[in-house]
């Protein structure tokens, strides 16, 4: 056999990443100073077993490496103490083994030079002539029964399909179950027939919670990275970071963990980098100049937390008073971090891929809550299902085709009959708060047939966002089991899935956020134009006439009404007098007040604190950007990159969220 | 690989699929339209409990209008699975070995058979073409 098995170079890839995950988890023991004296003996059985599995499947890049690190621990041993100097040799030579175990070379022979050094200027000190007396110890313990895991590998897709089956077999157990209880209902009591009813339904949930159980793992299992990556990240800014993780045992779906991963570490570092100040920083404020961030992970109820905690110095006061105002703190810093180019690209850093986050939780079914309290920290939490197995959903009907809707995501159905305008769209109003109303096969982007007269909508929500959305009608409630559309559809947003009905024909399992988020104009039915509203006033402030003039044109132009000032002292007479100003597009260099004093003095306004307000200015700087956002501007346009459409679909986005 | 192949006929023209890339050959049935993928993906059918991709191979083909499917052919390629749908099955034979020239991305070779030009689809090249970003 020339080349490896396939699987078995699978094999030894899972085990290798496995050891490897315990040896970088060892190193940073042994450097925090909290490692055991075995540490050293782990780390060199760890890289001695890398290197035996490495020779069976022929991997020579990864033997090479894995000697070479038994080399220096070989040393360390002799010596009975770790250098502190092995510590990043050994973690990258970790770096370049994970890649060449991956199948990607080309990291080893810098990994190797390294190693090597350090070993030879270990060598040139002193005391390396004493050949240690213990240094004969095993690699491996020779007696002593090493507490083994039983364990078998399996492919994951063999795990899915059973899970799948056994959910179609729970589905078609209750359809029959239906039928036979129907049907007995009519002609007698059967005792007997009800009692083995009752049992398969009991065998039936033992199995598949134990299929469930197969596709859950720990958190643990995607946490082993993490402590290391905080470490060389907290480096490169010279600030002081500990994780705390708690919670690793915690059970996930599988499919879920594989996707959040990514997410956590984003977290993490949004939580080093922005979250937690500078040493001096912190000192100053009067705490220890070691930063913490927790990760915890949990069950609550039905759903997972996963949270990341910093004790850092929270977000800016603005945005919670933003917040405050309606709207979940998540929103608000998600929203700050969709921006263009010429706007906001960092709210006091913790806007930055928010929402990216929040839509991938989002997608996952699951939700994200953010707590923060200025100067004490950020917590971020994220709500996850357990697992995917079977999901409630409502069925609906539009234009012919059936659709599948997260049951936790429906508020309430209802029959739409007087609606009101908002902002051009058409909205309805419940319970005091208007939502907007669509089409929903224009959402998806179908091919749309004309709604029913008596007009049913579903009211979907998702992170605080909702959408009656119109169909034709409502089918019933069941529990699906949400199959993935494949590989070849992955670029297509919208669906969470597609559900295999009790007929054998197919709903779409909708995805809530993409149905509350994407509501194009022409999705929203049309509005009756008596209904219309004044056009929104907008109040542009700017020293110089040329730019005052260009803007209220520009504005006038997309049916914006105008008012402006020329510095910001008028513009704030402006504002108390005419109440009906619905946001503010102000330069920053002015006369008498500029434009972040203006800003400052809106903010503190409780009355007008939530007014949108836009930043204009020439000056790029990095400081003055800050100075606006500190300040508290929603959005902000450099004038070097003006252009109208910038300027236009950003008062339209501030206008209508 | 063997010069087996799955002859199809769609809009009027000849295709094969080697049989490798085919799993299996069946009725088109109900296919349930997915708003937002590709022109070419017609929707998603219910293959045995399996939610299975149908791709309409003459727009692929660029055949616009003219294919009237009624079969699909289940091909895979690059572990993505996906139903062609196709006019009709003609069976299963060996090509001549001998190619002519074509110029069309998604066939690996034409081959002359019983006096007609059967183009060699390339079911990797048309999956990759359907997989492209989102139509919306």
């Amino acid at each position: 056999m020339t080349e490896p098995d396939a699987e078995l170079l699978e094999v030894f890839r899972e085990e290798a990443t496995e050891r490897l995950d315990s040896m970088v988890e060892t190193l940073l023991a042994l450097e925090a100073g909290g490692a055991q004296p075995e540490a050293i003996d782990s780390l060199f059985r760890d890289a001695h077993s890398i290197k035996g599995s490495a020779g069976m499947v022929g991997v020579e890049e990864v033997r090479a490496i894995a000697h070479k690190m038994e080399d220096a621990l070989e040393d360390a041993r002799k010596r009975g103490e770790f250098a502190h100097e092995l510590t990043d040799p050994m973690l990258r030579a970790t770096d370049a083994l994970r890649h060449a175990v991956g199948g990607e070379g080309g990291m080893a022979s810098g990994a190797l030079q390294e190693l090597s050094a350090v070993i030879a200027q270990r060598g040139r000190g002193p005391g390396v002539a004493e050949a240690a007396p213990a240094a004969e110890a095993a690699p491996e313990p020779a007696s002593g029964a090493p507490k083994e895991r039983r364990s078998m590998r399996m492919s994951t897709e063999k795990v899915d399909r059973l899970f799948e089956a056994v959910g179609e077999t729970v589905l078609h157990s209750r359809r029959l179950e239906r039928l036979v209880v129907a049907d007995a209902a009519l002609e007698r009591e059967d005792e007997h027939l009800e009692g083995e009813l009752g049992r398969g339904e009991l065998l039936l949930s033992e199995l598949q919670d134990s299929v469930i159980q197969l596709r859950t793992l720990p958190l643990g299992s995607i946490t082993a990275r993490f402590p290391r990556a905080v470490r060389d990240l907290a480096a490169t800014y010279d600030k002081q970071v500990q994780l705390v993780i708690t919670g690793a045992d915690t059970q996930l779906d599988r499919t879920i963990l594989d996707g959040i991963s990514e997410t956590i570490s984003h977290l993490l570092s949004n939580a080093v980098a922005h979250g937690i100040e500078p040493p001096e920083e912190r000192e100053r404020a009067g705490k220890a100049a070691r930063g913490r961030i927790d990760l915890r992970a949990g069950q609550r109820g039905s759903l997972v937390a996963i949270e990341v905690a910093d004790d850092g110095r929270g977000v800016a006061l603005e945005l919670l008073q933003k917040a405050g105002e309606g709207g979940a703190l998540a929103d608000t810093l998600a929203e700050a971090g969709f921006s263009t180019a010429e706007e906001v690209t960092e709210v006091s850093g913790r806007g930055v891929g928010l929402d990216a986050v929040k839509s991938h939780v989002e997608s996952l079914g699951g939700s994200l809550e953010v707590h923060s309290s200025p100067g004490e920290g950020t917590t971020v939490t994220m709500l996850l299902p357990l697992t995917l197995a079977l999901l409630r959903v409502l069925v609906v009907e539009r234009s012919g085709q059936r659709f599948g809707l997260p049951l936790t995501s429906v508020e309430e159905v209802l029959i739409v009959s007087d609606t009101l305008s908002l902002g051009g769209r058409e909205a309805i109003e419940v319970r005091g708060q208007s939502i907007p109303v669509a089409d929903l096969g224009l959402i998806i982007g179908g091919a749309v047939q004309e709604l029913p007269e008596r007009r049913q909508a579903v009211i979907v929500a998702s992170s605080g966002r909702r959408v009656a959305a119109l169909c034709d009608r409502i089918v019933e409630e069941q529990e699906a089991v949400v199959k993935s559309l494949g590989p070849l559809l992955t670029a297509v947003s919208g669906y969470l899935g597609a559900a295999i009905m009790n007929d054998g024909g197919i709903a779409l399992i909708l995805d809530p956020a993409f149905l509350t988020r994407r509501l194009p104009r022409g999705a929203v039915a049309a509005v009756a134009p008596e209904g219309e509203r004044p056009p929104s006033k907008v109040l542009v402030v700017d020293d110089q006439f040329a730019v005052r003039q260009l803007q209220r044109s520009i504005l006038e132009a997309a049916g914006y009404q105008v008012v402006t000032a020329r510095d910001g002292r008028e513009a704030l007479t402006k504002v108390a007098g005419e109440p009906d100003i619905e946001l503010v597009v102000t330069d920053i260099e002015m006369p008498e007040m500029d434009g972040i004093e203006l800003l400052r003095t809106i903010r503190a306004d409780t009355d007008q604190a939530s007014l949108p307000v836009v930043v204009v200015t020439s000056r790029t700087g990095e400081e003055d950007r800050r100075r606006g956002l500190d300040a508290g501007a929603d959005a902000y346009i450099v004038k070097d990159h003006f252009d109208q459409n910038a300027l236009l679909e950003t008062v339209d986005r501030l206008l209508t969220r | 690989m063997s010069a087996l192949h799955v002859r199809v006929r769609v809009a009027g023209e000849e295709y094969a699929l080697p049989v490798e890339e085919v799993l299996e050959v069946a009725e088109l049935g109900d296919v349930t339209p997915l708003p937002g993928a590709a022109a070419a993906v017609v929707g998603v059918r219910n293959l045995r409990g399996q939610v299975v991709p149908v791709v309409d191979l003459g727009t692929v083909m660029g055949l616009p209008g003219g294919s009237a499917p009624q079969r699909i052919v289940i091909a895979e390629a690059g572990g993505r699975k996906a139903a062609l749908a196709v006019d009709r099955v003609a069976g299963v034979e060996q090509l001549p070995e001998a190619s002519e020239e074509v110029e069309s991305p998604h066939l690996v070779r034409a081959a002359l058979a019983d006096g007609s030009l059967v183009g060699v689809v390339d079911v990797g090249s048309v999956l990759d073409a359907v997989q492209g970003p989102p139509q919306r």
